[in-house]
């Protein structure tokens, strides 16, 4: 008797036992909450069955999908999804680059060149997106009026409605699709075999060689694709051609723009306030980056006879790099997030148009774990590309 | 002289990359300087000299304005104080509080507020002389101090009982650059505490309470603050115990809760930056002492992760301060809201938005960048700490 009494003494004084027990109440509470939730949620309506319904709202901006009001919720969902990627895409690259440039000019010794930059991250960073999304917008509908256009020989179209450019247009033999399709293939197929020679050439040191001249992965990955894109270009007889937008009066004495890639002010707002805000941050992280650096690198470099810009691109950047991608995708998610504030100027991206459908159907809970799955999707997808990308940086030299 | 030449020579124009960096930035600078300049030279500034409390205090009705002016002399106080105490501050940096704080009066003061704000520019000078006087002996700065911070964890319901005492005004007609403030207040001193307690959940040995944490910082994250915002706009009542009437909670409360648990989350996630930081030896020597748990996470381990984020957390907290402005989506009338809309409810206002949204925009920027000095003024002593 005695003996079980000092071993359950013993039990209760093991370290294990106590997480255990710790753990096991922790559990019971967060279950009871997690019950007290989802007992609420159940008195909602959460399926999306109401999602297949007519959507019955127009979307202004439309991207490759043909919408129309007629379709179905889905579909209206599905149009702001591309809508976001899209802008996603374009702010990421913009942002990248302009926060690259802006994070080697504060460092530069060029004073009106660093002052610039000073100028841009202190005043930028420190405003609230929101505001600069109004910003721009008011800016872009300060341009002239539609009757007032400014034109560059057809080739643009500047007015308060958006700027048309010169954009490519599928012709009407309808081969457009599949020469899409095959250019996306042409993108695979050339990707892989460049990786696969440059990984040869990695580990067993063969190299293609044509007169002497070494044809590495990437060149030849190059070649193929132009190869292919403009073979088969020509095989199915032009299947894409040049777009010009036009301006002209109706006969009422309207005006009226088609064709051409249009670039709205909700548009060019949200990506200008995007791009400019994210690009503060990936500047600090630049600047840091290199600053981290040891001064011997950039002495070393400039000691055999390299020139500033070299220096930059062939020394500094690739080393800092390593320590830039991790922060910088914290930034790409951010300005993934960030792209949900176009709302204010109504640029119909995934989080405008599940506020439509929220409004119109009333059943708000299942449409934001849709939004919650959407955007948590999205990063994954960013996180796991930047994760490849970090792996490859971190591997050169290691 | 010849020196001076022979270096600006150099600087701008040593090569042919940097002279063609030299002309774009003076071309860039001209467009900026001389869109500024055209800029200033058309505005009007009526459209916020005659809203002024609009911008302050939002639609709170105007017999209560005065509700508003002992927390600004209670904030001033405290801050001149602290700024004192703690920071240390150079003329320069003197120069510049005084500045922020006089054009930000310049903002808000009218003919008829005029000696509020008077009085709290003197309770400003008089803190700051006080805790100079203060300063000089050692014993009664420390005594300064824990009053100092004593008073900073009473801010809040100080804050709350001017607002509320009496026949308060009902939290939805807050508004301006008030909401503002109350807001970040909120979600800073509710979700700095729940990001410690998320940041040491996440970092914990016990795989229940870190993958529960885990979820929870991860889901907040996941999706944009608008997105939560709206989600208490159409459900949170829903999800609220129906007694005492809480499940009828104002649109401001709600804004406040889900602020909190934003930050929260974003908080847990630096912390546990700093908790990532400290050696193992630090933990290994605190359980030879035999403390325990809470004793070794209050005495040894947070001070030290605190510490060492304090800068990660400052712009943090920033950010959150820039983020209040997003409860346009509750329908709150918050500094852009008010912003926005002045300039449309008056014709002879029209097309002035810009000049609205300068003001909204400098207002949000003087205390971003207030903050953000003192994060870079925490780096650089944290820095000599170390060495």
């Amino acid at each position: 008797m005695n003996s079980i009494v000092d071993k359950l003494y013993v039990l209760s004084r093991s370290q294990k036992f106590r997480n255990l027990i710790i753990q096991f109440i922790f559990l019971i509470f967060v279950g009871l909450f997690v019950y007290y939730l989802i007992s609420k949620a159940l008195q909602l309506d959460i399926t999306l069955g109401h999602f297949v319904s007519r959507a019955g709202f127009g979307i202004s901006h439309t991207f490759v999908v043909d919408y129309t009001s007629n379709d179905s919720r889905w579909f209206a969902y599905f149009t702001g999804v591309v809508n976001t990627i899209r802008m996603c895409i374009v702010g990421i690259i913009l942002a990248t680059i302009l926060g690259t440039i802006m994070g080697v000019a504060r460092l530069s010794k060029n004073i009106l060149f660093s002052t610039i930059s000073y100028l841009y991250v202190e005043i930028l960073r420190n405003t609230p997106l929101l505001i600069q999304i109004i910003f721009w917008q008011i800016v872009f509908l300060q341009l002239p009026r539609i009757s007032e256009a400014i034109t560059f020989k057809d080739t643009v179209v500047i007015s308060n409605r958006g700027i048309l450019l010169p954009y490519a247009s599928s012709t009407e033999n309808g081969y457009g699709n599949l020469w899409i399709g095959i250019i996306l293939i042409a993108i695979i197929a050339s990707l892989f075999l460049s990786f696969y020679i440059n990984k040869r050439e990695d580990i067993h040191g063969k190299v293609i060689k044509l007169y002497n001249f070494k044809l590495s992965g990437n060149i030849i990955g190059l070649i193929i694709f132009f190869t292919i894109a403009s073979i088969s270009f020509f095989i199915l007889q032009k299947p894409y051609d040049i777009d010009l937008p036009s301006l002209y009066q109706n006969d009422k004495g309207t005006y009226l723009q088609s064709g051409g890639f249009e670039f709205t002010p909700e548009f060019g707002a949200i990506l200008f306030a995007l791009v400019m805000y994210t690009g503060t941050f990936i500047t600090e992280i630049v600047r840091g980056s290199i600053q981290s650096l040891p001064k011997g690198q950039t002495e070393a470099a400039l000691a055999i006879g390299l020139s500033n810009y070299q220096t930059m691109t062939l020394i500094i950047l690739p080393q800092a790099l390593r320590s830039i991608i991790p922060p910088l995708t914290n930034q790409y998610l951010n300005l993934t997030k960030n792209s949900s504030l176009s709302v204010v100027i109504a640029y119909p991206e995934l989080f405008m148009v599940s506020r439509t459908i929220m409004n119109n159907s009333g059943h708000a809970l299942p449409v934001f774990f849709l939004i919650l799955v959407t955007y948590l999707s999205l990063s994954l997808v960013i996180s796991i590309v930047m994760n490849i990308l970090n792996r490859r940086v971190t591997r050169i030299g290691a | 002289m010849q020196n001076f030449y022979k270096w600006g020579f150099e600087t701008f124009f040593g090569s042919v990359f940097n002279t063609i960096i030299t002309l774009l930035s003076l071309i860039i600078l001209f467009f900026f300087i001389n869109s500024i300049l055209g800029f200033i030279s058309t505005s009007e500034w009526k459209v916020v000299e005659v809203n002024r409390r609009l911008l302050l205090i939002g639609r709170m009705p105007p017999e209560h304005e005065y509700r508003v002016w002992p927390i600004l002399w209670v904030a001033s106080y405290l801050i001149m104080a602290s700024i004192k105490t703690w920071g240390s501050p150079s003329y320069r940096d003197l120069l510049f509080i005084a500045l922020g704080i006089t054009i930000v009066c310049v903002i808000f003061t009218t003919s008829s507020t005029y000696l509020w704000v008077l009085t709290s520019l003197l309770i400003c000078i008089f803190s700051y002389v006080i805790t100079s006087f203060i300063g000089k002996s050692t014993t009664a700065n420390n005594k300064n101090k824990k009053i100092l911070i004593l008073l900073w964890i009473l801010l809040l319901p100080i804050i709350f009982t001017i607002l509320l005492i009496g026949d308060g005004p009902k939290p939805t007609l807050w508004g301006g650059f008030l909401l503002n403030i109350i807001l970040a207040c909120i979600a800073i001193g509710f979700g700095f505490p729940l990001g410690i307690l998320f940041a040491i959940g996440r970092a914990s040995t016990l795989p229940a309470i870190k993958i529960v944490c885990t979820i929870y910082i991860e889901t907040i994250r996941g999706a944009p603050l608008v997105a939560w915002l709206l989600l208490a706009w159409f459900v949170l009542p829903k999800f609220l115990p129906q007694f005492w009437g809480i499940n009828e909670v104002s649109v401001v409360v709600r804004a406040m809760i889900i602020l909190s648990a934003f930050t929260s989350a974003y908080t847990a996630e630096v912390i546990r930056g700093g908790l990532q930081s400290i050696p193992k030896g630090q933990i290994e020597a605190a359980d030879s002492l035999n403390l325990g748990y809470a004793n070794k996470m209050v005495l040894i381990v947070l001070p030290q992760a605190i510490r060492v984020v304090i800068p990660a957390l400052i712009s943090t907290f920033i950010g959150v301060f820039k983020d209040t402005s997003l409860v346009f989506i509750l329908a709150l009338t918050d500094l852009l809201q008010v912003g926005r809309i002045i300039p449309e409810q008056d014709p002879e206002f029209f097309g002035r938005q810009l000049e609205a949204l300068c003001v909204v925009a400098f207002l949000f920027w003087i205390i971003s960048i207030s903050l953000s000095n003192l994060s870079k003024k925490v780096e650089k002593s944290l820095g000599i700490g170390i060495r």
